[in-house]
């Protein structure tokens, strides 16, 4: 039985107002169970493409299928099944961590949740239980970051969208966030992720893609790096020696 | 160092398309209250000199000297155009003659009050609120914001003193804020000169004065707004707190200060003492009547016995005493209603004006009734201008009629009834010869009152000096908080 | 969903301080707007009742009807109109009749009393139209680009999330979480009248209801209107700035330049002018008639008092006949100017229309009463009671010269029985009739239609702006 893809970009392109080609020509596809990681430097074209999921952004050319279906076409529906994350979680300064999970988790179509749901999922994601009830105005950019991947949770959506979601993270949260990525993954979930992390990238990614300058250079899966240097890959690919 | 901050500050604000697009508006806004300001004045002007011509020709038409009543209107004074204060809601004229107490009536609002449903705009009320507005906008964050955008770090990781740099910040939004101001307000003066509108030199300088005031006025709320911006460690913050203050310095103190002043220290109506002016008038008559009525059975009693010649010999002998007599009553009774009315006048005013201070003390809590207040007095607008034309008006009645009566003496013909009644030849009844028109040379003139310098100075001194205690205490308050901010 | 984005909303609002400072603010000044209309009117009504009384004072000994040359009645303060100031300030409350004659109105309390004029008083008006339009731009003017700048926006759409729903949940959450709350000071406000002694009927409830509920209208379309701004905006500053700008001229310019506005198309005679005329007019009517009274020729020589009656009663058709011929003059020009006026006060309503508050601050004169009507009621029925007090003066004195006679009188023995003092009681008392609220209903339901017309599309504006706004 093949498994069919949950996360698909066919030949997206992007290109702003001002003319920039910020995605040219990307295809890849993420299946239930599996974490794509994109590489790249600033300014790569990484944040367009979760952009363009999310139908932030409407492609220039090409889709971004969701579950199968092309985000910008039925936004609604394709939004559905996805969950997200950025790389700066904002969230309602006024209102503690668990209401803010609360009104996010309504959204996103979850209206059973327990308060002791909310507290088994800010735990496992490593907020600590006194801030729980606290006002997000006084969090730090990591416990804002716990909230959001606590929200993404919540959705409990087949696929995932990070945008560097452990920029801000201390080393053992991020180490902790991984290992939950991880479990995510055996969940079923697909999850696209963008992150500037190449050693964790490695650790935890089923696939990883090298984005510059808004092309895809170079994607692999987790077989095809055996015995590769990635960091060394991706200083070569950021200098064009592929090319 | 200082001048690199200024400037620094002042091209900061002078160069965000926001602050220029605003304040441009309200120069505008400015400008237009003062055109549209001339509008009216010339308008009121002509109006008064139609009216005064209509009164004059009214006058000369008269049935006679006895009947001459004068209308009195207040001029329109130019300085309406800057500040109207409350010269729509005091009444514009008032009759002068003998058998009427002076009172001011028909005031712009009561004649249409479609008027007084929205009011006027003029330059003291933008300046009030909007250009306050303006001051606290530009300045509530001036410290905490660079602090959020972590420019007051970077800047403090140089050799800068932190007086200078408050002082810098400070001159620099001032500068800002004053130079939008002056324009306006030198093109006003330019336009009025150019409009001839004619004022004297004492009114010329009362404006600069005005324009001074309004400059002190805004300087407060400048000072204010970065007082805010260190008391508070967010924008957001004092972003509210600037408003709340702004609203209640321009609109909540000076509304609740006169309010509550009136609650404290009731003041009888016009009305009630006009009544109780009537009663002692009819009182008074009654008096008098009673009076002659004893009188007359006297001047007839030795009558009794006497024949129909010798009585009417008697008569024409004394007639011209008695009338002379009985007309120096009568004159005595109208002076002592004139002086009745004078003491309830007075009394009336005392109360007001007991009122008046104690509204005034509660209102100048607030910097913007401060302005006001200032404002009204140097525009000759304040409340003072409704009693220093009842006191022109009253001191210009008594003028009025003992020109009248000279007249009247002169023409021999008194323009009202003679009924005489005569026992003999019965009931002659004249109601006054048909004439001319009368020939006015030589009536006394009204001349219009205005606050006298001192006046004005001392009181506007209070107001002005106010404003600048406000500004100086709102600096040093920014300053001394400033000198310990935490600038991380 | 749009009832956890409405409810999300009133959270979001209730929680902040912003809302806590400004609901306390807004409390106490709605409070405070209670209290003084309550203080105002027992004032007022204290004033009212000292006037009166020493207006019959004054006639207190007078053994003579022919002495009440004139009766002064005045106008009795409104509950409502303790609340909702209108004009009711600026016109005149007093109005001397005498039997014939036209009437005026004159001291007004600010003509009275100006320093009330500098500031003017803390109404409900003014609570609605700078404080309340001004909360609605404070809470409305970040609704949709300030969850940008936070970043909840994007988090928020990365749902399925339809727009139409987050922007209406957004529009009726605000507005929720302001009005809501808003009523509790009102409706305490209304409970502290009648504890204040101030007597409020049934219409009167009526009328305050549906003047609180145009204010709440009022505030909702400022509201609605800064959404709408806020969803064409990138940033938050700047909506704010446009904002103020809208609210400064709606709020603060506009309605002051709209009679002044009206000036420029419609010029009505001077009051002054008009006035003029009609003395001129009725100097005229005098000299005539004065040369008939030169001719008159009592037929009784020697009875004195016949001869009085006589004169009197000839002087009354003299007068009759002056009457007619001023009031025909009189009213053609009083016409003409009230023409005109009509015409300028339509112009200026029409100008003001530009403007959500000015057409609140219409609305709610209409329903309280005390808007241009008033002084027009009043005087219309100044008018009849003239009439009355006519009959009842004929009756006593059978004349009505409108407060010009002779009286005389003959010297009597003063072991004479002392003539009766007069009964001034019984003179017909003028009892205002506030213009029914009915009759200003039809013109409130107009302004506070437009009110919500400009809300209505300030909401079609912020859909269609927030169709296609860039949420990331
Ligand atoms: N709104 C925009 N208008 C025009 N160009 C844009 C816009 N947003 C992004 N770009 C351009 O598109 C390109 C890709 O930007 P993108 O944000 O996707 O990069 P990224 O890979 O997420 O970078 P980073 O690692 O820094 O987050 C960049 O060259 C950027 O300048
Ligand atoms: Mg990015």
């Amino acid at each position: 039985m093949s498994v069919h893809t949950m996360l698909e970009a066919v030949n997206l392109s992007k290109r702003y107002e001002d003319g920039a080609l910020a995605v040219d020509d990307v295809s890849f596809s993420v299946r239930p169970g599996e974490i794509f990681a994109m590489l790249g430097g600033n300014g790569a074209g990484k944040t367009t493409t979760i952009n363009i999921f999310l139908n932030f952004l409407e492609p220039t050319a090409g889709e971004a299928r969701i579950n199968g279906i092309a985000a910008h076409r039925a936004p609604l529906e394709a939004k559905r099944h996805v969950a997200f994350v950025s790389e700066n979680v904002m969230l309602y300064p006024t209102f503690t961590a668990v209401q803010n999970l609360d009104y996010f988790a309504r959204l996103g179509g979850k209206t059973q949740y327990t308060a002791d749901d909310y507290r088994r999922v800010l735990l496992r994601v490593g907020l600590q239980e006194e801030a729980h009830h606290k006002k997000l105005k006084g969090f730090s950019k990591g416990m804002r970051q716990k909230c959001g991947i606590a929200i993404a949770i919540l959705k409990d959506a087949p696929a995932i969208l990070l945008d560097e979601p452990t920029s801000g993270l201390d080393p053992k949260s991020g180490f902790e966030f991984m290992q939950l990525l991880g479990s995510l993954r055996d969940e079923g979930k697909a999850v696209l992720m963008s992150t500037h992390d190449i050693f964790r990238a490695k650790e935890t990614a089923d696939t990883i893609g090298i984005m510059r300058q808004g092309r895809l250079v170079m994607q692999r899966s987790r077989a095809g790096l055996a015995g590769e240097d990635l960091e060394r890959l991706y200083m070569e690919h950021m200098a064009g020696v592929h090319e | 160092m200082l001048a690199t901050i200024i400037v620094h500050e002042l091209k900061n604000i002078l160069f965000s398309p926001k602050f220029s697009v605003t304040v441009a508006v309200a120069s505008v806004l400015l400008l237009l209250s003062v055109v549209a300001g001339i509008g009216q004045y010339r308008a009121a002007a002509a109006q008064y000199e139609t009216t005064t011509q209509l009164v004059q020709q009214e006058m000369r038409e008269a049935r006679g000297w006895m009947a001459l009543t004068n209308k009195v209107l207040r001029r329109p004074d130019p300085m309406q155009i800057f500040v109207s204060g409350v010269a729509n809601d005091v009444g514009r004229l008032s009759g002068v003659n003998a058998f009427q107490a002076v009172k001011l009536s028909h005031s712009t609002f009561s004649d249409d009050p479609v008027y007084a449903v929205f009011r006027f705009i003029d330059l003291s009320f933008i300046v009030a609120v909007v250009f306050s507005l303006l001051a606290v906008l530009f300045t509530y964050d001036a410290v905490n914001g660079e602090k959020e955008r972590g420019t007051l770090q970077l800047t403090f990781a140089n050799a800068v003193p932190r007086a200078q740099y408050i002082l810098g910040k400070f001159a620099g939004a001032w500068l800002g804020l004053v130079l939008p101001l002056l324009v306006p307000m030198l093109l006003s003066l330019l336009l009025l000169a150019v409009t001839a509108v004619p004022m004297t030199a004492e009114e010329w300088g009362r404006t600069v004065l005005l324009f001074g005031g309004a400059v002190l006025y805004v300087t407060v709320f400048v000072a204010l707004g970065i007082l805010l911006s260190t008391l508070t460690p967010r924008s957001s913050a004092s972003f509210l707190y600037a408003l709340v203050l702004w609203v209640c310095a321009v609109f909540i103190v000076p509304r609740a200060g006169t309010t509550l002043a009136g609650h404290l220290v009731p003041v009888p109506t016009v009305a009630e003492t006009e009544a109780r002016r009537d009663a002692f008038a009819k009182d008074r008559w009654a008096q008098y009547e009673a009076q002659m009525q004893s009188r007359w059975k006297e001047r007839n009693a030795p009558l009794e016995g006497m024949t129909k010649e010798e009585r009417e010999a008697y008569r024409d002998e004394k007639m011209w005493e008695w009338m002379e007599q009985d007309d120096q009553d009568r004159k005595q009774v109208q002076t002592d209603i004139d002086e009745q009315a004078r003491r309830l006048t007075e009394e009336l005013r005392n109360r007001r004006m007991e009122q008046e201070r104690l509204a005034f003390t509660l209102s100048r809590l607030s910097p913007a009734s401060s302005f006001q207040l200032a404002a009204m007095n140097l525009a000759g607008t304040d409340i003072a201008l409704k009693t220093r034309y009842e006191d022109a008006l009253n001191g210009y009645r008594t003028l009025f009629n003992e020109y009248k009566e000279k007249k009247a003496k002169e023409s021999g013909n008194s323009g009202g009834f003679r009924i005489e009644v005569n026992s003999d030849t019965g009931v002659k009844i004249d109601a006054g010869r048909e004439r001319g028109v009368l020939d006015l040379t030589g009536m006394p003139q009204f001349t219009h009152p205005s606050p006298s310098a001192a006046e004005t100075m001392r009181s506007a001194f209070i107001d002005l000096g106010l404003l600048g205690l406000f500004s100086l205490a709102a600096f040093a308050g920014a300053f001394v908080r400033f000198l310990r901010y935490d600038v991380r | 969903m749009l009832v956890h984005i409405i409810e999300k909303e009133l959270r979001d609002i209730v929680g902040s301080a912003k809302f806590a400072v400004n609901f306390s603010i807004g409390t106490a000044l709605i409070l405070l707007s209670f209290y003084t209309g309550a203080q105002n009117h027992r004032i007022a009504q204290e004033q009212h009742e000292a006037a009166l009384a020493a207006n019959v004072r004054q006639y207190e000994g007078v053994t003579d009807w022919m002495r009440v040359q004139s009766f002064r009645i005045f106008l009795p303060p409104q509950p409502v109109a303790a609340l909702v100031n209108g004009v009711s300030n600026d016109i005149g409350r007093t109005v001397e009749v005498r039997g014939r004659g036209e009437l005026r109105s004159q001291d007004s309390r600010y003509g009275d009393d100006p320093i009330f004029a500098m500031f003017r008083f803390l109404d409900l008006d003014f609570i609605v139209t700078v404080i309340l339009t001004l909360f609605a731009v404070l809470f409305g003017y970040d609704a949709v680009n300030g969850e940008k700048e936070r970043g909840t926006l994007r988090l928020t759409f990365a749902n399925a999330v339809p727009r139409t729903v987050f922007i209406t949940g957004k529009c009726a959450g605000t507005f929720l979480g302001l009005a809501v709350p808003l009523i509790i000071p009102f409706l305490l406000g209304a409970l502290l009248l009648p504890v204040f002694g101030v007597p409020m009927s049934g219409p009167d409830w009526t009328a305050l209801a549906l003047v609180t509920g145009a204010g709440l209208l009022t505030m909702g379309a400022y509201l609605l209107l800064s959404v709408w701004v806020s969803a064409r905006t990138e940033r938050s500053s700047t909506s704010f700035l446009v904002l103020l700008s809208v609210w400064i001229m709606t709020v603060i310019v506009l309605p002051r330049l709209s009679a002044a506005g009206a000036d420029l198309f419609v010029s009505v005679p001077s009051m002054d002018e008009v006035n003029s005329q009609k003395s001129r007019f009725m100097s005229q009517l005098w000299n005539e008639d004065r040369t008939k009274m030169n001719g008159f020729t009592p037929a009784n020589k020697g009875d004195v008092q016949e001869v009085m009656k006589e004169f009197n009663r000839y002087m009354q058709t003299l007068a009759d006949d002056r009457e007619k011929r001023f009031n025909e003059f009189a009213g053609r020009l009083n016409e003409e100017r009230a023409n005109r006026q009509m015409e300028h006060r339509r112009l200026t309503q029409y100008l003001s229309c530009l403007s959500p508050a000015a057409l609140f601050t219409l609305a709610a004169s209409e329903l309280a009463g005390t808007s241009l009507r008033l002084e027009e009621e009043y005087l219309a029925q100044a008018r009849e009671y003239q009439k009355e007090y006519a009959r009842f003066m004929k009756e006593k004195t059978g004349t009505n010269t409108g407060g010009f006679a002779m009286v005389f009188r003959m010297v009597t023995d003063d072991n004479a029985e002392k003539p009766k003092p007069i009964n001034i009681a019984e003179v017909p008392a003028f009892r205002f009739v506030p213009p029914a609220a009915e009759a200003g209903l039809p013109p409130f339901t107009i302004f506070s239609g437009t009110i919500a017309l400009y809300a209505l599309l300030s909401f079609a504006g912020a859909y269609r702006a927030f169709r296609t706004y860039d949420v990331r």
